[in-house]
């Protein structure tokens, strides 16, 4: 005999009704696991995000004031809003160079956080900034500006001027912003009527700018859509007084596996040179790797 | 619509022997020719002239009957590309050393031969490999992904040949081409 038949009616009723609610969860949480993993998966893939790692250098140089000014936004927020680093190079000979170049970068500081889909008002916005320049300043001075974004694997930039937004990988460097200065416009001039391009590049104006932070309504050189990051990627935002120490092609050999020895070994190695006139030298170093979220 | 833009340097070459022949419709064809590569027979002046009719003539020919047709007409050992283009979709044939690649999702990506679709502001470059050689896959992509046009496009990736070159190698042969859905069609 069963000691069910000593529980009384109600109670066997209660327990029946509570096994039959505990298959019916039962059933209900077996399908919605199976439900909702699948469509989770579709967002999140096996692939782990991209770390960040960033180190700067900020030197003077043999200039007697530093004229480049640099914004790195706090890297606390990178998961919300990403990453945004810029550097500007006041124009060398002209005054007002440092003033304007920091006021470059603390408008930018001001912008924060900068959408990183918005590349149309984010570039119209740039140029607000030169705008306010060229009031203030009517072209008595004047300075570059590259700036990138990161948000999660990919890449946006924009450039004024002829600093330097450059990418390593695979051991190879290559400088992803077009130069705005004068040789570039010698050389198109010159393929289109079919000739080679060694005159441009001895014409005294050559490195001269053609555009700049400063002028009015200057042409925002800005990625349309982003680019693609992959880990190990090692991207440079830089004044031109580091590669005119360093051959912007030779970088490779100074990138180790941290931003910070890269950025280490990037400044020691422009000090070795000991140019004479050396310009400032500003750079941000961001390394990229994979990273369990 | 397809915008397009070509590049036909000599470089330091005596003459420029490479080619290009298009024709345009609402499928655009494109024919490169890479008969400057070293050790590449000739390609002659009564080939040159068959081939622009043919192309000239293409218009509606199915993309396998103008294959075909090349594939009898071009002396064998010559490299040529021969492209469909339209707002949909690509097809491509390779033979020898003439490179493509699409810009998508933020990346280059090389074309095999075969038909792709693609999608409005897709970009597009087709190269020999005398004008591929110079360029960094990270280089195309960025001049593509700031360029406003095709033109700009290539006007940027020739400044980096000429940083290295100063132009001043063999013939230079290239396209650049931008899908353009009618409403973002420049004027």
């Amino acid at each position: 005999m069963s000691d069910w038949s000593l529980i009384a009616d109600e109670t066997r009723a209660l327990i029946a009704y509570a096994l039959i609610l505990f298959l019916i969860a039962l059933c209900a949480f077996i399908y919605f696991h199976i439900y909702y993993r699948k469509s989770i998966k579709g967002v999140v893939t096996d692939e782990t995000q991209l770390a960040l790692d960033v180190a700067y250098f900020h030197e003077k140089g043999k200039r007697s004031r530093q004229e480049d000014a640099f914004y790195i936004s706090p890297m606390d927020e990178i998961r919300k809003y990403g990453f945004t680093a810029c550097v500007s190079d006041g124009m060398g000979g002209m005054r007002y160079g440092d003033e304007i170049s920091q006021f470059i970068t603390d408008s930018i500081k001001d912008m924060h956080p900068i959408s990183f889909f918005a590349c149309e008002n984010n570039a119209e916005a740039v140029r607000k900034i030169s705008n306010s320049i060229f009031e203030e300043y009517k072209q008595q001075g004047g300075a570059t500006l590259v700036m990138i974004q990161i948000y999660n694997d990919h890449l946006s930039f924009y450039s004024v001027g002829d600093s330097d937004i450059i990418l390593i990988r695979d051991d190879e460097a290559t400088i992803l912003n077009p130069r705005q200065n004068y040789v570039s416009i010698l050389i198109r001039g010159l393929v289109r009527s079919g000739k080679q391009t060694q005159v441009a590049y001895g014409n005294k104006k050559a490195r001269a700018l053609v555009d700049y932070m400063g002028n009015h309504n200057p042409r925002v050189i800005y990625t349309k859509k982003p680019l693609r990051l992959f880990a190990d990627d090692t991207i440079i935002v830089s004044s031109d007084g580091l590669t005119d120490a360093l051959p912007w092609d030779s970088i490779p050999q100074y990138v180790e596996r941290s931003a910070a020895a890269t950025a280490a070994n990037l400044k020691m190695s422009v000090k070795q040179k000991k140019l004479p006139r050396q310009d400032n030298y500003t750079s941000i170093v961001i390394r990229l790797s994979r990273s369990i979220v | 619509m397809i915008e397009y833009y070509t590049l036909m340097h000599k470089g330091d070459s005596e003459e420029y022997t490479d080619n290009i022949f298009m024709n345009f419709d609402s499928t655009v064809t494109v024919l490169i020719i890479y008969s400057s590569r070293e050790g590449s027979p000739e390609f002659s002046e009564e080939e040159k002239s068959k081939i622009s009719s043919m192309i000239t003539g293409c218009r509606g020919v199915p993309f396998n009957e103008i294959s075909k047709i090349l594939e009898r007409d071009i002396t064998p050992g010559i490299d040529y590309m021969l492209i469909h283009i339209n707002d949909s979709m690509i097809n491509i044939e390779r033979h020898g050393a003439i490179y493509a690649g699409i810009v998508k999702n933020g990346e280059l990506k090389r074309l095999p031969n075969g038909p792709f679709s693609i999608e409005d502001d897709d970009r597009v470059v087709c190269g020999t490999a005398e004008f591929i050689k110079h360029l960094s896959y990270p280089a195309v992509l960025s001049d593509a992904l700031t360029a406003e046009s095709s033109e700009e496009w290539m006007d940027n990736m020739v400044c980096r040949i000429s940083e290295q070159n100063m132009l001043a190698e063999g013939n230079l042969t290239a396209v650049t081409l931008i899908v353009r859905k009618d409403e973002n069609v420049r004027v």
